[in-house]
């Protein structure tokens, strides 16, 4: 049996691979797969901290919970790009500084 | 009821006389140059009618005295209000009949002058306030117009102000005044001080404050309050002073003679007639007031002063010097007469000499105007007001001449003229007070006479000289082109020599006691002593006599040529006693020492205190200036660079780019995890 700590090692590299995407990458796409890493790492920590629930299957369904809402999450996202590309004419998020002011 | 009608219509008319002279001199101050001699003589001529009026009402009748509330200091009111008796009555009567002759006069007198609307308002400025004081039933009101005549006298010396002499003579006069004024005012205030109020009435009347006091135990004891007697002493000599300036009695009267700077119809109208006689004036309204004390004072004061201007009047060369002098003289008859207490004799000589020395005045006035005229016809250059060069003048100028010698009969005292009556009443009732008497007033009397006899000697050398004598300029033929003044000039001329005669005092030519003005005063204090009432006059006019004939006999006969000019007494009469001299170097100069003293304190100690602390001011507020530079603006300035860079430091946080605020909440969030786990 995989003890807890891989899974939890691995779902620590998880977040830092996706934590480092969305803070380097030039794009908003990447940002975005950086951003499913992080859910990712998450769900993973959920299924694997579920086996020691006291209610069964708490863990995977609240993992599969948290995938739904990272589908719809990434749907509107990308809306969101779209619509930053239709205005900005680039969906590089260093070159979108309007936040300032 | 009816009183009270008659009383304010009374007040009503008063208040017209003194108003309508005060009424031309502002519309001709304001009108246009060189005008208002019309006015001015419709408005006094008005007013002399009103004033006869009111003389024929009150005069020997009754007394009105109507006031009102004037203005409240605490709960003692002031009343102002106008006061007729007999005495004031008779002096505007007198005050404004001859300023109406001599507004005609003027007319003529003054006509080519270029500011004569000046002349004429402040003429009507000194009516006002002469016709002012004598009316006033207040001795603050009193004072006020005391001041207004003081400073129209003032004005009218120097009508010609362009002539340095002219401002000089209008300064002195105004100065020595003041130091009366100064007097004068002491008197009010110790008035006051003692009895709480300054009514005429209510002080000096029969049953007034004054005569309710009484002197105890060295104590002056009124009503109200009770102060040491040397105060009423004080009082009396205060209003006496203010006497002496405006009366030029010595040692007061240097203005007089500097005053004659002014035009001349306005020495005979302020200088000789009314203006000095204020001074009497005053000294009878407060006569109560004076105790033993003071009327000695006054009575030697009087006696001296007649006798010193006599005997300056002697040695004198400019006409209108002489007559100056020979006011003062009189003025001092006056005084010594209420000093003595010969009160109504006092007031009738005034009368008299008011009017034979504005004659004098007048006559010596057209032989001035002709003069003067003759001087610019023919270009020659002489002084036209000396004597030395006049003479013959009786021929062309028979009108002044009668003029002159009836006023000058007058002023000697001469028989059936006015001068006889008065001035005579003064010597008699002063024998008649000497009787009473001992030690050195025995001698006043006789001092007195010789007084009279100097008087009939300078004057009669004036008369002499000027119309009798050789000319000295010219020849015969040429002075008696130099014809009478133009008709308007003598006709005034020719009025006043009526009033020098007897008729118009009395009915009786040999006794005063006949006389009306006497009689509406009569204060007969003394015993009669029946030899002086023949005596006196008889010595008096013999020893006049005498002198007449020793100026004839010097100056026509012999032409005083051989006349000794340089002895001691002829120099010392020549300086005028040399108290213009003798003030000069006890007060002129050590006022100028200490004046330039002052000044020199001023300029060095003063003035250098001023700069040094003025420099030290600099230096403290150059520090002042630093430290709020550096130090305080440094501070605030400091402040503002050290927020301006915090928030330039902490703009950079805010980029606006996304991944920069991740990277903060990152940061933020491990570190937080950081010190809550790990430390």
């Amino acid at each position: 049996m995989i003890p807890l700590s891989h899974f939890l090692i691995i779902s620590a590299c998880l977040f830092c691979i996706g934590l480092y995407a969305v803070l380097t990458q030039r794009n908003a796409i990447q940002i975005l797969i950086g951003i499913e890493f992080m859910i990712n790492a998450a769900v993973l920590n959920f299924v694997a901290f579920g086996r020691f629930d006291k209610i069964n299957g708490g863990g995977q369904l609240f993992g599969l919970f948290a995938i739904v809402l990272a589908a719809a999450g990434v749907a509107v996202a990308l809306a969101i790009i779209l619509n930053v590309y239709k205005h900005f004419k680039t969906i590089d998020p260093s070159k979108i500084n309007k936040l300032k002011d | 009821m009816e009183g009270i009608e008659i009383s304010g219509f009374i007040s009503l008319i008063s208040l017209l006389v003194i108003l309508l002279p005060l009424c031309s001199f502002l519309l001709i101050l304001g009108g246009k140059k060189g005008r208002g001699a019309d006015l001015s003589l419709l408005n006094i001529s008005l007013s002399f009618i009103l004033s006869v009026y009111l003389f024929y009402f009150i005069w020997n009748k009754q007394s009105v005295h109507y006031q009102l509330p004037w203005f409240l200091i605490g709960n003692i009111e002031f009343k102002a209000g106008v006061l007729l008796n007999n005495l004031s009555v008779l002096m505007i009567t007198l005050v404004s009949g001859i300023s109406v002759l001599v507004h005609i006069y003027s007319r003529t007198y003054m006509k080519n002058d270029l500011n004569i609307h000046r002349y004429w308002a402040y003429l009507g400025l000194f009516c006002f306030s002469m016709l002012g004081l004598v009316m006033s039933d207040n001795l603050l009101l009193i004072y006020l117009f005391w001041e207004l005549v003081g400073f129209s006298s003032f004005l009218l010396i120097g009508f010609w102000y362009t002539r340095q002499a002219a401002s000089q003579a209008a300064k002195k006069a105004f100065i020595m005044n003041r130091i009366g004024d100064i007097g004068f005012l002491i008197g009010i205030m110790i008035m006051f001080s003692q009895f709480r109020t300054l009514d005429i009435t209510a002080l000096f009347g029969e049953t007034g404050l004054m005569n309710a006091s009484i002197v105890k135990d060295g104590l002056w004891i009124s009503a109200s309050r009770q102060i040491p007697e040397v105060w009423l002493s004080i009082a009396g000599i205060s209003f006496f002073m203010g006497a002496m300036a405006k009366s030029a009695q010595f040692p007061l009267h240097t203005w007089l003679p500097d005053a004659m700077e002014g035009p001349t119809s306005v020495s005979s109208l302020i200088h000789a007639a009314t203006m000095v006689a204020a001074g009497v004036f005053l000294i009878a309204r407060v006569y109560p007031v004076f105790d033993p004390v003071v009327l000695n004072i006054m009575v030697c004061i009087g006696a001296f002063t007649a006798f010193m201007a006599a005997t300056i009047a002697l040695t004198q060369n400019d006409i209108k010097r002489i007559l100056a002098y020979s006011t003062i003289s009189q003025l001092g008859f006056m005084v010594m007469a209420l000093g003595i207490g010969a009160y109504s004799e006092s007031i009738f000589h005034l009368v008299t000499h008011a009017f034979f020395k504005c004659l004098l005045f007048l006559a010596a006035g057209s032989v001035i105007h002709q003069l003067h005229h003759y001087r610019d016809k023919i270009g020659l250059d002489f002084d036209y007001q000396d004597i030395r060069i006049m003479g013959g003048l009786r021929k062309g100028m028979p009108i002044t001449f009668i003029g002159m010698c009836l006023a000058s009969a007058a002023l000697i005292g001469l028989p059936l003229s006015s001068g006889y009556l008065s001035k005579d009443a003064i010597l008699i009732t002063a024998f008649e007070w000497a009787g009473s008497r001992a030690g050195v007033y025995m001698l006043l009397p006789y001092l007195l006479v010789l007084t009279s006899w100097l008087t009939a000697f300078y004057i009669s050398r004036l008369v002499f000289k000027v119309f009798f004598s050789q000319p000295k300029l010219m020849n015969r033929q040429q002075t008696e082109q130099i014809q009478d003044a133009p008709k308007q000039m003598s006709y005034v001329l020719l009025i006043l020599a009526f009033f020098c005669l007897f008729v118009g005092f009395s009915f009786n030519p040999v006794s005063f006691e006949s006389s009306w003005i006497w009689n509406g005063f009569s204060s007969n204090l003394f015993q009669k002593v029946q030899i002086y009432h023949w005596l006196v006059p008889l010595i008096l006019n013999i020893g006049s006599a005498g002198f007449i004939f020793a100026a004839y006999w010097i100056y026509v006969k012999n032409d005083a040529v051989s006349l000794p000019e340089r002895n001691i007494f002829h120099r010392f009469s020549k300086q005028e006693w040399y108290l213009n001299e003798i003030y000069g170097y006890l007060f002129v100069v050590p006022t100028e020492k200490i004046s330039s003293i002052s000044y020199w304190f001023d300029r060095n100690i003063i003035d250098a205190l001023v700069l040094k602390s003025a420099s030290l001011v600099r230096v403290l507020s150059g520090i002042t200036h630093w430290f709020d530079r550096i130090l305080v603006d440094g501070f605030v300035n400091a402040m503002g660079t050290y927020a301006k860079l915090i928030g330039r430091f902490s703009r950079n946080f805010q980029t606006g780019k996304l991944q920069h605020y991740l990277i903060t909440m990152l940061l933020v969030m491990l570190s937080f995890f950081i010190l809550t786990y790990f430390i």
